[in-house]
């Protein structure tokens, strides 16, 4: 009989430890899937498979660039490792940082400043503020938090995060994002891995309410999943359990000796590598204490990933070559393999220009026989399935988290122009504008839809001047030949221009989103703990 | 201790299973490569023929409407087989990417060839499966496939086929072959030969009687074991109901003992026949004329009493004078020789299986030898 779902979001949950049946089969997967990568490497890398040299290294350095990075996060869920509970000592003093900007809606902080207060470890929350707007304040007194007024500092979030350091007399600093809504025993399951001296951060998995409202919500949910769950444990595992935009609890002399938060697009990740650098241990524990809100129009989801790919980008190219000397081994695999996630923009971009390049040139990268290819990559993609699924039991919510996350997909393969656009911006170094994520829905077709809208209307174009061809001007001795391979490179490339459609209903959809606050149906008194 | 062996155990444990499921895949695959292959294979067939029904059936066909003369006789083998006219043929290198070539040539000639032929060797790759393809995309333009058939053996994967280990996989290859070491790539092909289903020559083992040229001649094997072998293959396509195969049994003359080679006139259709001059190129090689390596043997090839196909025709332009080769050779050419009923023209733009060098016996570009040819088609 099934186990009827339980979805409650508002329940305190956490993720399943690591059993030893669990280790085995995980190692068999993992065995198989390296076997199967080096019989696809023994096929793949035939001088009878070049048709033209500089493409066929594009292509294999695109094809490896994606197995490398399998390889990679299989390697890191040998290590999955859920921290043990410790309880947290009495009488730690603890503050609660949130910071509002202005334009962000007061009654966001009405609710998150009272959930605050329901946290049942003695703590002093502090609310950073810049709106020079009094009504702030207000809320802030109402639910016993201390108003700070911190205008016109530099770096956005991590500028006033500093300012407030100075300024408080605490021993551990939590960081909650405004539209995260903490849990009564949030402090309770943390504070405790700081018995050990060495503890720098612990981190919480971020989870969200708002999937319901969009496909964007839930896509961009879905993205999530995986990484705080298995992914973050596997890290963690490995000694490099990095700190995440919100929910992260700091040990205040440990950010005191990296001369505070670090100031970047990428901040969390800036500050994890120099704490990592000076010798702070990092705790990920998956568990869910808190959810908060994921973006729900399309327009803003892709602002969010411009932001965190350029970032991340910068991540590379100045904090990890600084603080290399200070880091271990495994820490900086996980950093040089974090900050190297968003070229999949790039490699996406040239995977959709492969089939182009036949149409319009005529050329083709590799003389590869494609049910040959089928064959041999298919235990890669099998295995890969199997993982993807099989790490699934470490999810912190599975009964609402497990599956295929084909909307995650499908926004993925979408934010290409975003994820590219953010590799060039690095690459030239320049700058974006620091953009707050929308905390609430925005109107009108997002500009990022454009690249979408013209890689589909290229690919309807191309497809009507093919058959145009093909009727008119292909000669016959070539068109007998021709029909399978064309067709076939059409399949090839319509798989991605349906994913990019899904990516433009996401956007369209996102038009017609009605505004609503979804903190407002909140009710905290149900929080189960 | 007792920790550090219960790690080891586990770790072994693991890579042990993980190695089995692997072999597992890899097993399926090789056993499945037939089959998977086959469903791509059929499925681009498919494809192009639903793009024929679907796209190009608003084009109007040019060149099989021009050969429409040649239906009568490509679709039934009692005609094909007793032609009551030369028919022409052809080879081109560029047949993978193009029959332009092709066209293009037969535009200058102003005259169709329609037989199209392509070499296949025996092997695993997907390249040694019969060329479905390309003999469906020769069929669509009006023509019939010839091809030839060439039992390399060492292509194949004998560990995969649980063949045992041999130190000269050529030595009494064609022995092997009979012995059924190979039954299951005839088998392959007899059946793919059957789901093409039109007409299609194949000119199985050529040259068997030249002991200098390829692993099928009388260096590793007997001349019985030639004449087991063509008849073993002949009849495991007629067991398995395979009914449009046309046999060419296709000796070097030059070399006088070949009537040793021949497999019996239940087992054979025609008889095929190289005539290339290669002009003073290379040091063995003299200019000769189309009567001296294709007349002189004629009464001999005719003996056999089944129609002669010449299925390479071709002269190099070094030594002499090439358009009057081609001239010489054609003029007449039903008269001099009633038994020759087809010409295939060898039109290859790069040849290098003779020489280091590349060779060019295309037409393509020699106008003077395709006004030659032209002015002596018209003596027929």
């Amino acid at each position: 009989m099934l186990r009827k779902k339980d979805k409650d979001f508002w329940k305190y949950r956490e993720a399943r430890g690591v059993t030893n049946t669990d280790r085995f089969i995980y190692r068999v997967l993992f065995v198989a899937g390296v076997l199967s990568i080096i019989r696809f490497a023994d096929w793949w890398f035939r001088a009878e498979h070049i048709e033209s040299l500089p493409l066929f290294v594009l292509l294999s350095l695109i094809t490896w660039y994606g197995i490398v990075r399998i390889f990679l996060i299989w390697l890191n869920y040998l290590k999955v490792k859920k921290p043990e509970f410790v309880l947290a000592e009495e009488g730690l003093k603890v503050a609660i940082f949130t910071t509002s900007s202005p334009g962000e809606p007061l009654s966001m902080f009405d609710k998150t400043l009272e959930a605050c207060a329901n946290i049942t470890y003695p703590h002093t929350t502090y609310l950073l503020d810049d709106t020079q707007d009094p009504e702030f304040k207000k809320v802030a007194e109402k639910h016993g938090a201390v108003w700070l007024n911190l205008v016109g500092l530099p770096g956005a979030k991590a500028g006033k995060v500093n300012a407030a350091l100075k300024m408080i007399e605490e021993d551990f600093v939590l960081i909650m994002d405004p539209d995260h809504i903490p849990f009564p025993n949030f402090l309770d399951k943390v504070l405790g891995y700081f018995k050990d001296e060495k503890v720098g951060f612990v981190q919480v998995a971020q989870t969200y309410y708002n999937q319901y409202r969009s496909f964007t919500a839930k896509g961009a949910a879905e993205q999530t999943y995986t990484f705080y769950g298995p992914t973050l444990m596997g890290l963690f595992g490995y000694g490099s359990s990095v700190a995440i935009g919100a929910n992260c609890t700091f040990r205040k002399k440990a950010l005191e000796s990296i001369g505070g938060h670090g100031v970047g697009l990428a901040e969390d990740l800036i500050t994890s590598v120099r704490l990592h650098a000076k010798g702070w241990k990092s705790v990920f524990t998956p568990i869910v204490v808190s959810r908060g809100l994921v973006p729900e129009d399309f327009g803003s989801f892709c602002k969010q990933q411009l932001k965190w790919s350029r970032g991340v980008f910068e991540v590379l190219f100045t904090e990890i070559p600084q603080h290399y000397k200070g880091l271990s081994f495994w820490q900086r695999v996980s950093y040089l393999t974090i900050s190297t996630y968003y070229l999949v923009g790039l490699t996406s971009f040239l995977y959709f220009t492969i089939p182009f390049l036949y149409f319009w040139l005529d050329v083709l990268p590799a003389n590869m026989n494609f049910g040959e290819f089928i064959i041999q990559g298919a235990p890669i993609v099998i295995i890969a399935i199997s993982i993807y699924l099989f790490v699934q039991r470490w999810l912190s919510h599975p009964d609402a988290e497990r599956g295929f996350h084909w909307r995650g997909m499908i926004l993925k393969t979408a934010t290409w122009p975003v994820f590219m656009l953010g590799s060039l911006l690095s690459l030239v170094n320049a700058d974006i504008p620091y953009i707050p994520t929308a905390k609430k829905a925005v109107k009108g077709l997002s500009p990022y839809t454009r690249p979408l809208i013209l890689h589909v209307v290229l690919f309807v174009l191309t497809l009507g001047y093919v058959i145009y061809e093909r009727l008119t001007i292909v000669s016959e001795g070539v068109l007998v030949l021709t029909g399978d391979q064309i067709w076939g490179m059409f399949a090839f490339a319509g798989v991605s221009v349906i994913l990019v459609i899904g990516g433009i209903f996401a956007a369209y959809e996102s038009k017609n989103l009605p505004e609503e606050e979804p903190w407002q149906k909140v009710d905290l008194k149900k929080i189960k703990t | 201790m007792k920790k550090t062996v219960y790690r080891f155990a586990f770790t072994t444990g693991a890579v042990i299973v993980g190695i089995l499921i692997i072999m597992i895949f890899t097993f399926l695959g090789k056993k499945s490569t037939g089959p998977i292959e086959d469903m791509f294979t059929e499925m681009g067939s498919a494809v192009t023929d639903l793009e024929n029904s679907l796209l190009l059936s608003n084009r109007q066909p040019v060149r099989s409407k021009a050969l429409g003369w040649f239906n009568s006789y490509r679709d039934s083998k009692k005609l094909i087989d007793n032609p009551d006219t030369v028919l022409f043929g052809i080879y081109d290198n560029h047949y993978k990417k193009s029959f332009d070539h092709i066209l293009s040539l037969e535009k200058s000639f102003q005259f169709e060839l329609p037989f199209i032929q392509l070499y296949s060797a025996w092997g695993d790759k997907p390249e040694e499966h019969f060329p479905i393809k390309y003999a469906k995309a020769i069929y669509s333009l009006g023509s019939t496939p010839f091809i030839t058939w060439e039992p390399w053996l060492n292509d194949f994967n004998r560990e995969e086929h649980d063949l045992p280990p041999k130190e000269d996989i050529n030595k009494n290859g064609l022995k092997d072959v009979v012995n059924g070491d190979y039954d299951y790539y005839i088998y392959q092909w007899a059946s793919d030969v059957k789901d093409f289903g039109k007409l299609v020559f194949i000119r199985l083992g050529h040259e068997m009687n030249d002991p200098y040229r390829y692993p099928w001649g009388p260096q590793n094997n007997k001349p019985q074991d030639f004449i087991n072998f063509w008849r073993y293959v002949v009849n495991k396509f007629k067991a398995q109901g395979v009914t449009n195969v046309v046999w060419v049994w296709s000796p070097h003359p030059a070399y006088l003992l070949y009537s040793e080679y021949y497999p019996g006139d239940k087992y054979v259709d025609w008889v095929g026949v190289g005539a290339l001059n290669y002009g003073t190129v290379a040091l063995w090689s003299k200019w000769w004329k189309f009567s001296e390596i294709f007349g002189d043997y004629y009464d001999w090839l005719a003996s056999f009493n089944k129609p002669i196909i010449i299925t390479e025709f071709g002269s190099l332009a070094v030594g002499g004078e090439r358009d009057k080769w081609y001239e010489e050779a054609l003029t007449n050419l039903p008269e001099k020789y009633p038994a020759l009923k087809a010409v295939i023209f060898y039109n290859n733009d790069n040849d290098n299986t003779t020489l280091s060098k590349s060779l060019v016996w295309s037409l393509n570009s020699d106008t003077l030898s395709i006004q030659a040819v032209k002015r002596a088609v018209t003596t027929w």
